[in-house]
């Protein structure tokens, strides 16, 4: 009797760590820029993530008539970390512009390094951004 | 009471490894921004090329010295491939066309497509369906006043089971009338894959 609850437990255990591969977190941190006040909201939805990348700085500006912004990505590990980052424009009603257009894109962090990414919008409606990063396993 | 446990476990294993057994390929939709699958050039490495070419385009303080107040005409001549593997170049053009027409800083002339111009323009004046007044007559079309150019390369190196394959697209933005290179930029891609042990 015992023997079958042994197998059983096993059974169910074989069944439950089946189901949980595939249930990748894809949240991430999400850093949104109001270019029009310059209030900067950071929001760290993976806990994983969060003790992995931190943001240094925000930096916005206007180039050619369109906005752009730089931020600090900083790796608090020692170890290479590959993170995949989005930066997202949105125009003064909230809506987001060009969607399909704006890519995942992988970047490298070397241990304990730090690195700027910019995202320009490539329409003069923009007037907020929103950088969204998330592990590279989340990328299916 | 041990062997039918056993006996059901041995039923449970079957039951699992006959699911695999189907005929149909399993089917499903994927996010655009995908993980590789090879080091080949995949569609995730050309979106985000066309992203980051369009972006730095558009902030290139040379693009504004240029275009001054003026949205110039621009023309896109279909990237060069001079890579071993087929991509097809006129789809990243377009891209890159759209990306562009979008931002509103240029306006753009598609001399692909002027062999079908000429159709049409035929057809209204020769078909005799089209109001001659209001037929379109050639020699109007506004003239490209700069184009853009560019190329694909690839270096390929393979180490036993270790490929490892670089990708640069590079592309120019020249002034017609001027002859000088406005804008120049480059995307490096770099990928590598390790070939199973066993397999073929």
């Amino acid at each position: 009797m015992k023997r079958t609850n042994k197998l059983l437990a096993a059974v169910a255990l074989t069944a439950g760590l089946s189901a949980l591969v595939g249930c990748v977190d894809t949240a991430g941190t999400v850093v949104t820029t109001d270019h029009a006040t310059g209030s900067t909201l950071v929001l760290e939805d993976n806990t994983r993530l969060k003790g992995q990348i931190q943001v240094l700085r925000v930096n916005y500006d206007e180039v050619n008539g369109l906005k752009r912004v730089h931020i600090t990505l900083a790796s608090t590990k020692h170890k290479r970390l590959i993170v995949d980052y989005r930066i997202a424009w949105f125009d003064a009603n909230g809506m987001e512009l060009d969607a399909d257009a704006k890519t995942y894109r992988n970047q490298i962090v070397e241990g304990r390094e730090s690195v700027t990414v910019t995202g320009v919008a490539t329409s003069a409606a923009a007037v907020s951004s929103k950088l969204r990063v998330r592990s590279t396993s989340a990328s299916d | 009471m041990k062997q039918s446990v056993f006996a059901m476990a041995g039923v449970a294993a079957a039951a699992m490894m006959m699911s695999g057994c189907a005929s149909m390929p399993e089917v499903r939709e994927v996010a655009l921004d995908r993980a590789p699958i090879t080091s080949k050039l995949e569609p995730q490495d050309v979106r985000r090329t066309v992203e980051k070419m369009t972006e730095s385009l558009l902030s290139a303080p040379g693009v504004r010295e240029a275009v001054g107040g003026t949205r110039p005409v621009l023309d896109v001549e279909p990237l060069k491939n001079r890579t071993s593997q087929h991509v097809d170049m006129v789809s990243v053009t377009d891209s890159l066309r759209s990306q562009l027409l979008r931002s509103g800083m240029f306006r753009f002339v598609d001399k692909s497509t002027s062999g079908t111009d000429i159709e049409f323009m035929d057809a209204q004046a020769q078909l005799g369906l089209t109001d001659p007044k209001k037929a379109i007559k050639g020699g109007q079309q506004s003239a490209a006043q700069m184009y853009l150019t560019g190329a694909l390369s690839e270096i390929k190196n393979q180490v036993g089971r270790t490929v490892d394959q670089y990708y640069k697209f590079s592309m120019v933005l020249k002034d017609l009338r001027s002859g000088e290179i406005v804008w120049s930029d480059e995307k490096e891609i770099r990928k590598e894959s390790v070939a199973p042990r066993m397999g073929w």
